[in-house]
């Protein structure tokens, strides 16, 4: 048991971490909470797609004139996890945006007395 | 005749409709049948204090469902992640044909001798065309909800935020634009480097392309920002953006043309310039999402 | 190498356990910060330098960059105590 964790580190810290941003994301009662857990969310997901690419004992896939000689990581989640950051920045500055316009309209972020408002307001 | 007219006059409800110049309620846009209300409407008071033990139930049992949902799903994925395959071990299910594939002929394929840069930029370059969409797609969304213009701003908020000028400029931040002085230009240097050098090191569009935004998000917070007006104003900016994101199409597609058709290719540095463009699409939207959130205007 | 791992993956927990679990939102956004830096140590021991480049930039500055604008809009910078 305790050597299966020790073994598949990466995947358990990714899983820890993904069920803690998940309780966060549902639980919490403040907006930016929220966003901080799904971002916390978004680090699990590469956290775990990168780990699944690296080989041990092998370097950067940068070939240049090394040849195939040494062993090489697997390039292809690196790709898809640089894509992935990127695009995790662009969700949190639309949903932080989504925020600011929340507090403009409603005056406050938590949960509980926005929808309270929310529901007097549309009486 | 009174087809014609009768067409017309649809026509004409239509474009009011989508106009939103008016709705479609009872009009004969759609019909729906009207039923009367089947129970008799209780008192207001009633209809509130239902309301409020409505919302108030769900606030106790929410806490609990989320808890339960969190901690069944946190037990699955654990249950799963001990069956996964080995970290680290080299036949691993993904390693298979295809990465080595990549590492093989990337250099040769793409002339790239880092084999992510390859793989995005060369075999994989339709996800990142998809994605500098996004990013465009992104800046423009966060331009809805937070530029400024005269009708959603307020008297207040204009004076708040001249007030903040003046303020910031009447007593400057020494050390931050001093700091901002010495490390600017090698922001900008390493930035550039790393721009340029995406094929035979690591780095490349998106890494620089956020160092790039990051050193002009430093610049335009230590000296002001109507100094950074000079630099990059709202027209120059939507014109470096869009030209960033067409470039990549158009050369993406000569690309994908050349090789496919097995043309020779003139362009030997064709990566560097796709890598370019990402990159600056990249700064664009990093800078643009600061400049909106700091003042709503670029 | 490997106790650098270990102590960087506990660090990784820590940081995402504590960070919404901190009092003021400044703080929390503060530790989601370190817990970025963190990711970015990680991404080069797992032999990824451009995701560590990457991460560097964004996590720990144009991610935090944002989150301080938005905590400035929404007028929790100066410390209160009733949040």
């Amino acid at each position: 048991m305790l050597s299966d964790i020790l073994q598949n580190r990466y995947a358990v810290t990714a899983v820890i971490l993904f069920g803690v941003g998940f309780t966060n994301l549902m639980l919490q009662q403040n907006l930016l909470r929220k966003v901080i857990g799904f971002n916390i969310m978004d680090s699990a997901i590469f956290l775990l797609l990168a780990s699944l690419g690296y080989i041990d004992g092998g370097v950067a896939p940068i070939v240049g004139d090394r040849g195939f000689d040494p062993l090489y990581i697997n390039p292809i989640p690196s790709g898809l996890v640089l894509t992935g950051i990127v695009v995790s920045v662009s969700i949190t500055a639309f949903s932080l945006a989504l925020i600011q316009r929340i507090y403009r309209r409603y005056g406050t972020i938590e949960m509980r007395e926005l929808l309270e408002r929310a529901k007097k307001e549309d009486d | 005749m009174s087809k014609d007219r009768e067409r017309a006059r649809f026509t004409r409800r239509l474009t009011a409709w989508v106009d939103g110049e008016r709705e479609p309620k009872d009009q004969t846009l759609f019909v729906m049948e009207q039923h009367p209300p089947r129970h008799v409407r209780q008192s207001e008071e009633e209809f509130q204090r239902r309301e409020e033990d409505r919302l108030r139930k769900f606030f106790n049992w929410y806490p609990i469902a989320a808890a339960v949902i969190c901690a069944v799903l946190v037990a699955i994925l654990l249950t799963t992640v001990m069956s996964m395959p080995g970290f680290g071990e080299e036949d691993n299910p993904i390693n298979n044909e295809v990465s080595d594939r990549y590492l093989e002929y990337g250099a040769e394929d793409t002339g790239s001798e880092n084999v992510v840069t390859a793989m995005i930029i060369g075999y994989r370059g339709f996800d990142t065309l998809g994605e500098s969409c996004v990013l465009f797609l992104a800046v423009a969304a966060v331009m809805i909800l937070l530029l400024r213009d005269r009708k959603n701003t307020s008297e207040l908020e204009v004076r708040q935020i001249e007030r903040d000028e003046a303020e910031a400029m009447s007593h400057e931040d020494l050390i931050l634009k001093q700091v901002a002085w010495v490390l600017i230009p090698f922001i900008f240097l390493f930035a550039i480097y790393v721009l340029l050098n995406g094929e035979t090191s690591p780095g490349g569009g998106f890494s620089g392309g956020t160092i790039l935004g990051a050193g002009l998000i430093l610049f335009s917070a230590a000296f002001g920002f109507r100094r950074m007006q000079v630099l990059m104003n709202r027209r120059r900016y939507s014109a470096v953006r869009t030209f960033g994101l067409l470039l990549y199409g158009v050369l993406y597609g000569l690309y994908i043309f050349i090789g496919a058709n097995g043309l020779p290719n003139y362009l030997t540095g064709m990566i560097l310039l796709i890598d370019l463009a990402v990159g600056l699409v990249v700064a664009c939207t990093m800078y643009g999402f600061y400049a909106l959130f700091s003042r709503g205007e670029i | 190498m490997i106790v650098l791992e270990y102590i960087l993956l506990i660090g990784v927990i820590v940081c995402a356990v504590a960070a919404p679990l901190c009092k003021r939102l400044l703080a929390s956004v503060i530790v989601y910060m370190a817990l970025s830096l963190l990711m970015a140590v990680l991404w080069s021991l797992l032999q990824s330098p451009d995701l560590a480049i990457t991460e560097a930039a964004v996590g720990a500055g144009v991610t935090s960059i944002l989150f301080f604008l938005t905590l400035k809009k929404i007028r929790e910078l100066k410390g209160t105590d009733d949040e």
